[in-house]
């Protein structure tokens, strides 16, 4: 039986190899650049001659990358686990009480905006990369809250009814029905999370902590375009890689996917 | 063996069920009955504590349910329900395996259980690496069953399990899960709204109305004594004559073939009599001859026994 289920959930989600091709190339311009950006001085200097300096050196770009990307993906993991944890925990028979409240809350932890979540986390956390990923998990909790509670009540209720009906526990409900079921709808939520943080990161240059969005900031304060498009493009790429990546790893539920013919490999 | 004694349901201020006692034998196959409403599904789903019951006792075997913890006892009992409720996420295989895989049993016997199971329902083996959506609806429901089946237990509950199926599906499938139960010995109890369903089903009958049991006992009883207008009407008004002719075989009525039966309008033996007085109508006649499946003959019957025997009866 195992291997019945095995080969057939495998079924479900086997596509090409080549799936990842998309975010490999996104990933590859990403650390070319990221590599190479003095190569393209000619290139900048064309835009603004009279500059002293047109590609920004103070650190890295490769540094400054994979910072950006670990304030995201730390934000992301703490966004994901209040948000997928608090809709869980309001979905159940016990919490259900708190549905409202819960909703509300991340709707207005996305309309504060993330900017002034740092100005008033700065005086409580100081000035570094804490505030900034406080700002990030706050504003990424509302995509990952709605979309957990979205796709917790999209399981149909004949099939709840005939998994407690079956005799499994209501943790085993949980994990092995309604999270699978759900996961398609709760990853949408997370990408959006995550791709509208990869942006919002770089706010976190303005209170000191150091990322992508430091070329950017430096470019504004010194009247440097160059420095500002540098850091801007790299932000573009890590978007476009992160969100092409969610996109392939996006799962399907058999029948409800455009794919339903896979199911048969 | 189940048995109700004085149980009781309350949403609110509603009572949806009003102090029914009921037993149900070992291997009987038990039909509750009535208009929408009328608490049967509710009656069944305090079987398995999908739903508590607030007042009385159900006991299993002897023993209250209450003292079991409600997800051993359900994996103690088959449950199917009209919608399948299969899980759209896991293979027909996966399916039908759930309960033994929610008891441990090893993944050899698992994928034998499986296996046999999908025989027995009639689905070829190659259908458990299908996906429930790539199932038709009497397809559907037959997994759907087999997974109620899945762990042997005792006991089956059975929601409106062919209400979705087109008649003809619904038919065949009522015709192989009388022949299951008769080969199986499972305790049923089946909930329906389908009064012909319910007749060719039950062994015994149990109507329902506003919550409480208005009678119960076999199908023939029922329609020979209704004990009021509601169950009357229930059971088909006027036309109770035709569905109890539809509980009794043309092989139970027949008389051996007469040498003037040669040309006489066939019928098959193991049609119903209502089937057999559709013919006679259809054909102005007052004899049939019962042929089996060859078509060879193996009896006559006559209009004059059917009411003689009926008149007796």
């Amino acid at each position: 039986m195992s291997e019945v289920a095995i080969q057939g959930s495998e079924g479900g989600n086997r596509r090409s190899r080549w799936r990842f091709i998309v975010p490999l190339i996104w990933l590859a311009a990403l650390l070319m650049l990221a590599v190479g950006m003095t190569t393209l001085e000619p290139l900048f200097r064309l835009l603004e001659p009279d500059l002293r300096q047109v590609i920004y050196v103070r650190e890295s770009f490769l540094v400054l990358l994979g910072q950006h990307v670990l304030m995201v993906a730390v934000a992301a993991l703490l966004a994901t686990c209040v948000g997928v944890g608090a809709a869980v925990a309001v979905t159940r028979a016990a919490g259900r009480d708190f549905m409202p409240m819960v909703a509300q809350l991340a709707s207005i932890g996305q309309t504060f905006p993330p900017v002034a979540v740092l100005a008033l986390a700065v005086p409580v956390l100081g000035f570094g990369t804490v505030p900034v990923i406080v700002a990030l998990v706050l504003y990424g909790l509302l995509p990952i809250v709605r979309n957990t509670l979205a796709g917790l009540q999209g399981v149909s209720a004949e099939v709840l009814e005939a998994a407690r009906g079956m005799g499994m526990t209501p943790r085993q409900v949980l994990l092995q029905v309604e999270l699978p079921l759900a996961a398609p709808v709760i990853l949408a939520g997370i990408r959006t999370s995550v791709t509208i943080n990869v942006a919002t990161a770089a706010l976190g240059a303005t209170v000191g902590a150091s990322n992508l969005g430091d070329p950017i900031i430096s470019g504004i304060v010194n009247g440097n375009t160059p420095y500002i498009i540098q850091g801007a493009v790299m932000i573009g790429l890590l978007a476009l890689a992160v969100d092409s990546l969610f996109e392939r790893l996006q799962p399907r539920v058999p029948g409800q996917a455009s794919d339903g013919q896979a199911a048969n490999g | 063996m189940i048995e109700l004694f004085d149980v009781t349901r309350r949403f609110g201020d509603e009572t949806a069920v009003d102090r029914i006692s009921l037993r149900v034998e070992r291997g009987e196959f038990c039909v509750l009955v009535g208009t929408s409403g009328c608490g049967k599904s509710t009656t069944l789903r305090m079987i398995n504590r999908l739903i508590e019951h607030s007042e009385g006792e159900i006991h299993l075997d002897g023993q209250p349910i209450r003292d079991f913890q409600e997800d051993q006892l359900r994996r103690r009992i088959g449950y199917a329900i009209q919608s399948t409720g299969l899980f759209p996420h896991w293979t027909v295989g996966r399916n039908i395996g759930l309960v033994p895989r929610l008891l441990q049993w090893s993944g050899s016997r698992i994928q034998e259980r499986v296996e046999a199971l999908m025989d027995l329902l009639g689905l070829p083996p190659e259908f458990a690496h299908k996906y429930p959506h790539q199932l038709s609806g009497g397809q559907a429901q037959r997994v759907g069953v087999a997974r109620a089946l899945a762990a042997d237990p005792e006991i089956l509950l059975m929601d409106e399990p062919f209400g979705a199926l087109d008649p003809i599906t619904r038919q065949t499938l009522q015709g192989e899960l009388r022949d299951l139960q008769a080969r199986l010995g499972k305790t049923i109890v089946f909930v329906t709204h389908d009064m012909d369903e319910a007749l060719t089903l039950a062994d015994r009958l149990v109507v329902m109305h506003e919550g409480r049991i208005v009678q119960q006992g076999r199908p023939t009883e029922l329609l020979r004594a209704p004990a009021n207008d509601f169950v009357a009407s229930l059971l088909g008004g006027d036309d109770r004559g035709l569905k109890e002719a539809a509980l009794i075989r043309v092989e139970e009525r027949m008389l051996p073939v007469a040498p003037e039966a040669e040309g006489m309008p066939m019928v098959r033996r193991h049609a119903t009599v209502n089937q057999a007085l559709s013919l006679m109508l259809w054909h102005h006649t007052r004899h049939l001859l019962v042929v089996d499946e060859d078509d060879s003959p193996v009896g006559q019957l006559s209009l004059d026994v059917l009411m003689h025997k009926a008149r007796h009866e």
